[in-house]
């Protein structure tokens, strides 16, 4: 990953400009698109239906077996328990385990000092390599920084023993002044929470003496100049507004869990709660200085994810106690350690000032966000830059941009990465701003986007702002008018009816929303598919499920190119040792990346099916297709059932070879999905009460492979974006103390206090996707904090633009008008 | 200590230490449907029922269920024959991770014992301790309404568990009914 820190000089602004073409001509409209990848609705057999999620039956039955659900595979399993900072900044002095060791059933407590415990600086990121994230974690930490930061742990015979010994050790902190605001932690006389010669892998722009992690920025076109043109003209209009979002825990319904162990082979196994299982394999192999080849990784169910399990946060210290106990361990994280130590959403305050013309013509965009990465800095760069370089090329074709993004350390918990990764602050300031300026201009705020919008054919540039190269992305699928057409309906935002009381006002609030489908000419996925003697396949490949159906997806892209249900595609959980290398569930890469790979494996071994097909029927391979679990003769119109040519091409007379394929995937290409999120809502002036009505999120996900799993990935989305926007997130106490432990302190919403939700799927075919699909996963989570925003605004008048929403809040600014 | 329960129809004794929860017996024991997501009892993974009510079994003392009778999700049907909760939570796509649904079967199929024609009003109430991350609820109200029409036999359940029939036939993919096999 690249990117400019320097500010732009005005050579390189003409640089920019004159290199346009050449960016135009890098990336043509055209796309040689494969044969086959294009099918009309009536065409598809397999994609685009509601097959049912393959894991459904197994999981209603309570047979899915998670993490935690292996222990009883391990007769000797010892239990664990973290031992973590009760104080948010200092040194740990002194641990003194010996009560702790003494304990029967104890068998062994470490420290960072203990043999088995690496002490190596690394990133618990579980991106590619080299990770684009700081290297200043250790496994167990002396120096703390936050309250929760690991520094001892106990393996005992079972849980409440472990947790027994930890309660006997007596550690002795000498405590530091903390910091826990980001405007306090960049200020000289900030306690310093990094030492920069502690820390490798140093980010962009980190400067650990103002306590900041990376600092990026990038220009394209002149910003200054055209603020400077604004001051002098009249015609010409400059808006600034101010955006703040608060700590998110994703929740994740299966807490974080692994269990270590050495296998038969002496090998390092561990079955764990991952998104990434390869990049955990890699990350423990450096750690731990064990060769990849000694170290098996293995997926089972996931009770999701959500970003949460994009890094390693059990793995290193399950590895350290399985060696230290000599025997298997499982780590199992309780929801308290989930909600303040393991990794949460990045609070972010960002500020946007614009320069638009009297018809509602953008010239100018200029984003800061600050974000507080909180005590440590796994994903602080990558997600601080995607606050504005993921809903800026909603607007791309505004001719001056600049975008400057700082991350923060503070003595609070460490922030990661989480669905939308930096996408949702971003949106609640580039779509709350442009209501602002719809307000400004007494403009509809529909109209006024219509007019900058993106569309199909666009070069989006505003994606590349924070390269050093001239980037451009082509657009080839965007639905965006459509879903705000289709929304728009939906949601009634035309024949509002105020209500009859005079103190109640109701209207409609939206927000554009933009994403990416994986990380553009990074991201490899890899598939591998062999065939049974019955004409069944067995899939494999490194796709990540954690939950939102993506084996089911990658068995209907299987299935739909070799003929057979998807029901004959079994696909294998991802597995270090079994499956074809990925990248893991992240970056909303999965059915794009992962899901070509499938297409690209299965096209190859119906190569082979052609080949056998083409002597058993003695017809000429150009003259094949499948259909119906058969290999067909457009000509004659005979056909070879898969299951004549399973048995045929392994216990044949004259050709034996084992029907397979296999392909990888890697691509520049990262093509947006876009989605229009409408609230409905009414506002009681008198108290700041709110009621909404419905939320309505169209999407445009290119098409959808399967519309079951897309509507419930939007109506998730759209749970976590409504919870963001209303919930108050996680609190502490003035000493940087959680205060937000459990479920019962989180605003999470329930089947009660859900509002009505409403998705709609708007097709459109991207050529560069299999079969013509795009991401769908992260987008729908970023509209509803502007949209709800905005439908408060439009409502009563007022602007609540720092996240929670909330009645006090309302009422407040009712009150100050 | 030793606990004597009925256990799914069967008479049960099982081994517990005194600080141990129902849940920690049950996965102790195999039965593992059950999940353990807070151990505060507030996210509802852990709910099974004991003696016909919805209990989050893992703040349920194991020492308090002498003679109980308790009921997990091994108890309802095989992947084979599913009963018509479960069935409703598959053709209604009600699931994603699924570390929420054995909990949250458990308690709609009290519910719909208790209630046998919920309105959704009723069934957002029943279901407000069970936690669902995933899914935004939406799915999971449309499976229990729908095992509602089932269980009250009022609707035609294809042996696959297919999809159930509506006002809006077929199953909504853009086909003519039955074009996409469902």
């Amino acid at each position: 990953m690249s990117k400019t820190n320097e500010p732009n000089t005005d050579e390189t602004d003409e640089e920019r400009t004159a290199d346009t073409s050449k960016v135009e001509e890098a990336n043509p409209v055209e796309w040689d698109e494969a044969p086959n990848n294009r099918k009309e609705p009536t065409e598809r057999r397999v994609v685009s239906h509601r097959e049912e999620k393959d894991d459904a039956k197994k999981i209603v039955t309570g047979e899915a077996k998670y993490a935690a659900d292996y222990a009883r595979e391990f007769p000797n399993l010892a239990e664990a328990k973290i031992v973590r900072s009760d104080i948010a900044h200092g040194v740990v002095t002194d641990i003194d385990t010996s009560a702790a060791a003494a304990m029967d059933d104890v068998y062994a407590v470490v420290t960072p000092d203990s043999p088995e415990v690496p002490n190596k600086p690394y990133t618990s990121a579980g991106q590619s390599y080299p990770e684009p994230s700081p290297w200043d974690l250790r496994v167990l930490r002396r120096r703390v920084r936050f309250v929760g930061d690991p520094i001892a742990a106990v393996v005992a015979e079972d849980k409440d023993t472990a947790s027994k010994a930890a309660r006997k050790l007596d550690v002795s902190y000498e405590e530091y002044d903390a910091v826990f605001d980001t405007a306090e932690a960049t200020k000289p006389e900030a306690p310093q929470i990094h030492d920069p010669d502690e820390v490798e892998n140093h980010q962009p722009g980190a400067d650990y003496e103002r306590n900041v992690e990376a600092n990026v920025s990038g220009e394209i076109g002149d910003v200054d100049a055209a603020f400077a043109e604004a001051e002098e003209r009249d015609d010409l209009t400059v808006i600034e507004t101010e955006w703040e979002t608060p700590y998110q825990s994703h929740c994740v319904p299966e807490p974080h869990t692994t269990i270590a162990h050495r296998d038969e082979d002496n090998r390092h196994h561990l079955i764990s709660s991952t998104q990434v299982p390869y990049h955990t394999r890699r990350q423990l192999s450096h750690l731990f200085d064990v060769p990849v080849k000694d170290i098996q990784v293995s997926k089972p169910r996931i009770g999701a994810g959500f970003g949460s399990k994009q890094g390693m946060h059990t793995e290193p210290i399950a590895m350290a106690l399985a060696e230290a106990a000599d025997r298997p361990v499982m780590v199992e994280t309780t929801r308290r350690e989930q909600f303040h130590a393991v990794r949460n959403r990045r609070p972010a305050r960002v500020t946007l000032r614009s320069v638009v013309t009297d018809d509602g013509n953008l010239r100018a965009l200029d984003m800061d966000a600050v974000t507080n990465s909180g005590a440590y800095g796994p994903h602080g760069m990558t997600v601080s830059s995607a606050v504005g370089k993921k809903p800026l090329p909603l607007y791309t074709h505004t001719p001056n941009i600049r975008f400057e993004a700082t991350a923060v350390h503070t003595n609070l918990p460490v922030a990661g990465a989480f669905r939308g990764y930096g996408a949702p602050q971003g949106h609640l300031a580039v779509e709350g701003h442009m209501d602002e300026i719809a307000h400004e201009l007494d403009l509809d705020p529909i109209e006024l986007r219509s007019r900058n919008v993106i569309s199909e054919g666009d070069l989006d540039v505003a994606s590349g702002i924070l390269k050093d190269k001239e980037y451009g992305r082509r657009i080839r699928s965007c639905g965006l008018d459509e879903c705000i057409a289709e929304g728009r309906a939906a949601i009634g935002w035309d024949d509002i009816e105020q209500p009859d009381a005079d103190h109640l006002h109701r209207a409609c609030g939206m927000a554009l929303t933009i994403q990416s489908s994986g990380v553009p000419g990074d991201e490899l996925g890899a598939a591998h598919i062999k065939m049974n003697e019955d004409g069944s396949f067995i899939l494999q490949t490194g796709a990540v499920d954690i939950g939102p159906g993506a084996d089911t997806v990658m068995a209907q892209i299987a299935a739909e190119v070799l003929g057979v249900p998807p029901a004959d595609v079994l696909v294998q959980p991802s597995d270090t040792d079994i499956s074809p290398f990925d990248h893991g569930a992240y970056a909303s890469s999965t059915t794009y990346i992962t899901g070509q790979a499938v297409k690209k494996a299965a096209e190859d071994a119906r190569g082979m099916l052609f080949e056998f097909a083409s002597r058993m029927l003695d017809e000429p391979e150009s003259a094949l297709t499948v259909e119906e679990e058969a290999v067909v003769s457009e000509v004659t119109g005979e056909s070879v059932s898969l299951e004549e040519i399973g048995y045929e091409s392994m216990y044949g007379d004259e050709v034996r070879a084992h029907v397979m394929g296999d392909a990888s995937h890697c691509t520049e290409e990262s093509p947006p999905p876009f989605g229009a999120q409408f609230v409905d809502v009414t506002v009681n002036e008198e108290t700041g009460e709110f009621e909404i009505h419905d939320m309505v999120y169209a999407v445009d996900c290119g098409v959808a492979l399967n519309p079951d799993l897309v509507e419930g990935q939007v109506e998730g989305a759209m749970h976590m974006s409504y919870e963001l926007a209303t919930g108050d997130g996680i609190v502490f106490d003035e000493e940087g103390q959680p205060e937000t432990l459990g479920f019962r302190d989180y605003d999470m919403p329930t089947t009660a206090d859900q509002p009505p939700m409403t998705s709609i799927i708007v097709e459109t075919h991207e050529p560069t996707g299999p079969f013509g699909a795009k991401s769908v996963a992260e987008i729908p989570v970023n509209g509803v904090p502007p949209a709800l925003s905005n439908a408060v605004r439009r409502a009563v008048g007022v602007r609540v633009g720092d996240l929670p929403i909330t009645p006090e809040k309302i009422k407040a600014a009712l009150d100050d008008d | 200590m030793e606990i004597d329960l009925t256990l799914n129809d069967d008479d049960v004794t099982f081994e517990a230490a005194r600080s141990d929860t129902l849940l920690d017996v049950l996965r102790d024991n195999g039965y593992t449907g059950a999940k353990r997501g807070c151990d505060t009892g507030n996210c509802g993974f852990c709910t099974v029922i004991v003696d016909g009510e919805p209990v989050k079994s893992c703040i349920r003392p194991a020492s308090q269920l002498e003679g109980a009778d308790v009921e997990t999700i091994e108890s309802l049907g095989t992947q084979d024959d599913l009963g018509p909760v479960q069935s409703a939570f598959v053709d209604n796509a009600a699931l994603q991770c699924g570390f929420c649904i054995p909990g949250m079967i458990m308690r709609s199929k009290v519910l719909l014992e208790e209630t046998p024609n919920p309105d959704e009003a009723e069934i957002r109430d029943a279901l407000s301790e069970n936690l669902c991350r995933c899914t935004g609820y939406e799915k999971i109200i449309d499976a229990v309404q729908d095992a509602s029409t089932r269980m009250s036999g009022e609707a035609d359940v294809a042996a696959d568990g297919g999809y159930p029939d509506g006002d809006d036939a077929g199953c909504g993919c853009g086909y003519p009914d039955g074009g996409c096999g469902k």
